[in-house]
């Protein structure tokens, strides 16, 4: 058999490359690269199925910065962010420190399974089930409270609590996931570097922030870029335990923008909820990644 | 010689404070078992139980037997969940093949816009989704979800790595003896990625099974459901009465993950701090 020609065998690959990326770019083209453009489109329309569409300009956009409703779930959003993943990162990073240790694998096998089986059952599920927990009358939390002589805490219904139930929730949920990152991270720092400071006397505090911090600076960092990006969408723990109530109190972004899309049919106006929404993603990210190299080693 | 024993009892120490905070941990997955046993009347009574009085199955029966479709609903569970796994284990294995091992112009434009889609979250694209399924008649409707779940751009992101950290003289060699394209790929690649195929399934699987935002906005009848919703909707619909049943349920929903957990633990803490999906 000739062999074939440089160029035809050229010509022959880019079709079979063409053809094996096919389904996967086709898919990708109608559920994700379409949908954002669009989203993007109607972000500056008006736009129902019995109107019509119009160009309105920067008018969703002035309204959600001008209504306070929406401002205030802004806040909400961010505020959720910041302790959500502060105590989801540090809780992680404390179990890591504390498990970075030799212990026989069935405990091993205990303590991945404790903390790292509820990352992986839907909050959707476990919602409910805290949902229980933090009932007032006939909660669990609050009975055990009240065993103890201390007074039953209105731990969903009212709004200076709320956001704290479904903090500590969150925690639960979650803080296993950066605990797992972070004892591999830590299982990276060299054992020799730690030995020798110990042998010359420096503190467990000063081997910590000289030499094991340093070490998994940029795995942290990781783990809060990645816990961020997960909070600032938060919408199912919320949507069940308190459906943003009471009031707005815990009213997220993604819930506003469910609510005004598919019960008030302001397309046009959810639309541009949810591009603030992709836009104030990628801006605590830049942030991030520009702060990060104060305290990252690269 | 003291300081050594000292040493070893602050590990004990830890380990034990570490031992009760994972038994606090597993409480909520203990109390609902246990609660999914309890008769509906006691449902209530305190002290709350971690460990199940009985194995009656009777809220369980009750699960079946109420109005709400669950087998139906649970059906459309492993439906979304079994061919959206399927889907992406074809795509992402196609294209990560096509993006590692083949030339061809346009390539590396493609698979940059391909990774940008990491970045959009759920929220961006579910408007246009939304609409596009009203005009298809796809509102409401299992395959719906399946359909939107057939690739993924962290699928093909992942096995593209892994297949460039494989060694491709195999490849090369099989092509010098003028092997197809798609005999090389299901002869040799696909072989070699036996490993992270099993952790995408994994991810794939978990992540299907416990999505709820996107079910959430384009389905509301209960014949089309998955279990995220259907778990929202039996604690209102059983009210406050019935916990122990719509715990009945939980315990069925949340069976196949919890088993894949305990069956292949490693792999599967691996296959999702790779990805980052969460419950």
């Amino acid at each position: 058999m000739a062999r074939l020609p440089r160029s035809d065998l050229k010509a022959a690959q880019a079709r079979a490359g063409y053809l094996f990326v096919l389904p996967s770019v086709l898919l990708y083209a109608v559920f994700v690269l379409a949908p954002v453009i669009i989203t993007i489109i109607l972000s500056f329309a008006y736009y129902d199925v019995s109107f019509g569409f119009f160009w309105v300009g920067l008018e969703n956009y002035e309204r959600f910065f001008s209504e306070p409703r929406a401002l205030t779930i802004f806040w909400n959003t961010l505020r959720f962010a910041f302790l959500a993943v502060s105590f989801n990162v540090g809780v992680g990073l404390i179990l890591a420190l504390a498990l970075n240790r030799a212990m026989p694998a069935p405990l091993l096998y205990f303590f991945r399974l404790a903390f790292f089986l509820p990352v992986i059952i839907a909050a959707a599920f476990v919602s409910v089930v805290w949902s229980y927990f933090y009932s007032f009358d006939f909660g669990v939390i609050n009975y055990y409270l009240s065993t103890l002589g201390l007074p039953r805490v209105p731990w969903l219904n009212s709004s200076q609590f709320a956001m704290t139930s479904i903090i500590i929730m969150d925690v639960w949920k979650n803080t296993g996931f950066f605990m797992i990152i972070l004892i591999a991270a830590l299982q990276g720092v060299p054992k020799p570097i730690l030995d020798a400071a110990t042998m010359d006397g420096a503190s467990p505090w000063r081997r910590f922030s000289r030499i094991t911090l340093p070490f998994i600076s940029p795995v942290l960092f990781f783990c809060i870029v990645f816990a961020s990006i997960g909070a600032l969408q938060v919408f199912e723990s919320i949507v069940i335990l308190t459906s943003g109530g009471p009031g707005d109190a815990t009213r997220s972004l993604s819930i506003y923008l469910v609510d005004e899309a598919f019960s008030g049919f302001e397309l046009g106006y959810a639309a541009s909820v949810s591009v603030v929404m992709m836009v104030l993603i990628l801006i605590i990210t830049v942030i991030q990644l520009l702060g990060s190299r104060r305290w990252v080693t690269q | 010689m003291d300081n050594k024993s000292s040493l070893v009892w602050v590990d004990r120490a830890i380990i034990a404070v570490l031992v009760v905070m994972g038994v606090m941990m597993l409480m909520p997955f203990l109390w609902l078992f246990s609660m999914s046993f309890r008769p509906a009347a006691e449902a209530y009574k305190m002290p709350p139980s971690f460990l199940p009085p009985s194995l009656d199955p009777a809220n369980y029966q009750a699960v079946l037997d109420s109005s709400v479709p669950f087998l139906r609903i649970y059906w459309n569970s492993i439906y979304v969940a079994v061919l959206s796994t399927i889907g992406q284990l074809i795509t992402c294995t196609l294209a990560a093949f096509a993006y590692a091992r083949l030339r061809f112009p346009g390539r590396d434009g493609l698979f940059f816009i391909m990774l940008f889609g990491l970045m959009f979250p759920a929220q961006v694209t579910i408007l246009p989704i939304y609409l596009g399924y009203a005009q298809v008649g796809l509102l409401n409707n299992p395959l719906g979800l399946v359909l939107m779940g057939l690739t993924s751009s962290f699928g093909v992101f992942m096995l593209r790595q892994f297949m460039r950290s494989q060694p491709k003289e195999l490849e090369e060699a099989a092509l010098m003896d003028g092997a197809g394209y798609w005999k090389i790929f299901w002869r040799i690649s696909l072989p070699q990625l036996k490993p992270a195929l099993s952790a995408l399934a994994i991810i794939t699987f978990t992540g299907s099974w416990n999505a709820y935002f996107q079910p959430r906005a384009l389905i509301e009848s209960q014949n089309a459901m998955t279990l995220p919703l259907a778990m929202d909707l039996l604690r209102g619909y059983m009210g406050q009465g019935n916990i122990s049943i719509v715990m009945a349920a939980m315990s069925m929903a949340i069976l196949p993950v919890v088993l894949l957990f305990l069956v292949a633990q490693k792999m599967v803490i691996q296959g999702v701090t790779m990805s980052g999906i969460r419950g």
